[in-house]
């Protein structure tokens, strides 16, 4: 049994699920300690912009009541979850981490909330991100996310405040939305679990989701059964999701155990040692592989020579994609109301010729096409989620002042995830290791198209071999001086 | 294709956008950047791309298990 507040918000959601299903964990206690823990660290951190004490405290009280009254809904039902502010909350403030939305409140939850309320979730904040869902917002409107695992670091995105909440124990898990990586660079960064699921597996109705052809909306936990059951909840065909797949949905939690023997693993070699990637990633892949073997898997190496077209390639789709609707809405007119990097970016989507974009699109399929050849060939790939530890704040920042800088702070750097994206396949970043200065290493695993369950089982395997998951940030004595927002 | 600063200008202008000065330069390199990426995509690649349609991978249909 856990003995103070913070074992309690560190136990996996799973475990916690498991001690209020048997009564020895009140929903109210463990929202409690969640809320105290951001009363104190969010100043700092900057994982919320909004928090729903009151009504998450309510709803706690609820929970309590229908459990002691034998109306238990399953392992998620009392637990607190937090989302990004992308997706739209039912009478509370939904911004989109911007200035142009600040007043916006919805008047209806995104389908996956809706299914987490059902499962007897509850829902505790709205969490931090860049800019409208876009990498590379320069200056935050609702402060400046930061790593629990230092300070000046970063916490990666979009999905920032989704990756540090669960790794704080703010909260039990989080929803993120990943376009190229933001799901999944989050949870590298911050030492958690984070899953881009397979497009068509998780409604997207409800989410602010103009990248139509890549958005996805994915859960963040501090460990991989954790995902797998807020994957289970929140999955499944919605009618108006016009992308959503009617595929059944499997049982994931009980596809986590069956090991590694017997099962055939390819590491990309174009995505695992390209030139540049840090000595450290790579000492910590080339270890990751090494467990995988002694667990009975056959490690293989493949190649996607194709890969590194896939950030330019999603870049000139997708980023015109979103930047078309935000074209027609804000950013004729509303200009200096964007950060500088939100709306450079946006504005570099919006002059895209048409015949390019049809090019690129066609790019798109050939890219794609060669994942789904080479994953016909493995049970799972496996590379690092980031080629480089978590940088420093102010060395991340996507200023692009040179074409240099273009290449450097926003091609190559997201080149380890957007192949995933590009083919729609799921994928997934557990924890792999620290580096020298104790910031987060993340392995990722990607699978065929709706083999989130293989997935799963391949990263449950390697996390119950490896300590990893079992660390968890010290946040006693944090302080910025100056902090803003 | 490399754009100076006052062709991004005009295909901004076609898009009903005036990007104010300070922003041009970023803009300019964003977007020549991700045309001469396409360029290299087409030279390794366009005749592939021409054999297959620019369907949206949204939608799988393949048998993937």
């Amino acid at each position: 049994m856990p003995t103070s507040s913070t074992d309690i918000v560190f136990l996996s959601a799973a475990e916690q699920g498991r001690l209020i299903r048997d009564g020895k964990l009140s929903p109210v206690e463990l929202m409690q300690a969640c809320l105290a823990r951001i009363e104190r660290w969010n100043p700092v951190l900057r994982a919320y912009i909004t928090v729903c004490a009151e009504s998450a405290m309510a709803e706690a009280r609820t929970a309590e009541r229908e459990i002691v009254a034998g109306h238990w809904r399953g392992l998620l039902h009392g637990l607190p979850f937090g989302v990004k502010d992308q997706l739209n909350t039912k009478g509370i403030k939904t911004t989109l981490g911007s200035r142009i939305l600040a007043d916006n409140v919805p008047d209806h939850d995104a389908a996956v909330i809706e299914k987490l309320k059902a499962a007897g979730a509850i829902l505790i904040g709205k969490e931090n991100l860049h800019e409208f869902g876009k990498g590379g917002t320069i200056d935050f409107p609702y402060g400046q996310p930061r790593n629990p695992w230092h300070l000046d670091y970063n916490p990666a995105g979009s999905s920032s405040g989704s990756g540090i909440a669960p790794a704080c124990g703010f909260t039990s898990g989080s929803l993120g939305e990943d376009t190229g990586g933001s799901v999944r660079s989050p949870a590298a960064a911050n030492g958690i679990v984070g899953l881009r699921p397979t497009f068509g597996r998780v409604s997207r109705w409800g989410g602010v989701m103009y990248g139509w052809t890549a958005d996805t909306i994915g859960p963040l936990t501090r460990t991989v059964e954790d995902n797998a059951l807020f994957l289970q909840a929140i999955a499944g065909h919605d009618a108006r999701d016009p992308l959503s797949s009617t595929r059944p949905v499997p049982d994931y939690v009980s596809a986590l155990t069956p090991g590694l023997k017997g099962l055939t693993l390819g590491v990309v070699k174009e995505m695992a040692w390209p030139e540049g990637v840090h000595p450290e990633v790579a000492a910590a892949m080339k270890e990751a592989i090494r467990v995988m073997e002694s667990l009975g898997a056959t490690v293989t190496e493949v190649s996607l020579p194709r890969a590194k077209y896939a950030v330019p390639l999603q870049l000139l789709t997708s980023d015109s994609d979103i930047a078309a609707m935000m074209l027609k809405k804000w950013l004729r007119t509303r200009w200096h109301d964007f950060d500088v990097g939100t709306r450079t970016r946006l504005a570099a989507g919006c002059l895209i010729p048409a015949a390019v974009y049809h090019r690129a699109m066609r790019g798109r399929a050939l890219v794609r096409r060669e994942v789904l050849q080479v994953l016909a060939g493995v049970d799972a790939l496996l590379c690092p989620t980031n080629l480089n530890p978590p940088g420093r704040i102010d060395a991340t920042k996507e200023t692009v002042d040179s074409a240099e800088a273009m290449q450097r702070k926003v091609i190559l750097r997201r080149i380890s995830t957007y192949p995933f994206s590009m083919a729609n396949v799921p994928s997934l970043a557990v924890p792999m290791g620290y580096s020298g200065k104790g910031l987060p290493l993340s392995l990722q695993i990607a699978g065929k198209p709706f083999a989130e369950d293989m997935v799963f089982r391949v990263a449950h395997a390697f996390e119950q071999a490896s300590p990893w998951h079992d660390r968890h940030p010290v946040l006693d004595n944090l302080t910025v001086p100056g902090d803003k927002a | 294709m490399k754009l100076t600063r006052d062709q991004t200008r005009v295909l901004a202008a076609a898009a009903g956008l005036e990007i104010p000065d300070e922003d041009l330069e970023s803009v300019t390199l964003r977007v020549s950047a991700l045309l001469e990426s396409m360029e290299q995509i087409e030279a390794e690649l366009g005749a592939e791309m021409d054999g297959v349609e620019p369907v949206p991978p949204v939608f799988p249909r393949e048998d993937f298990d």
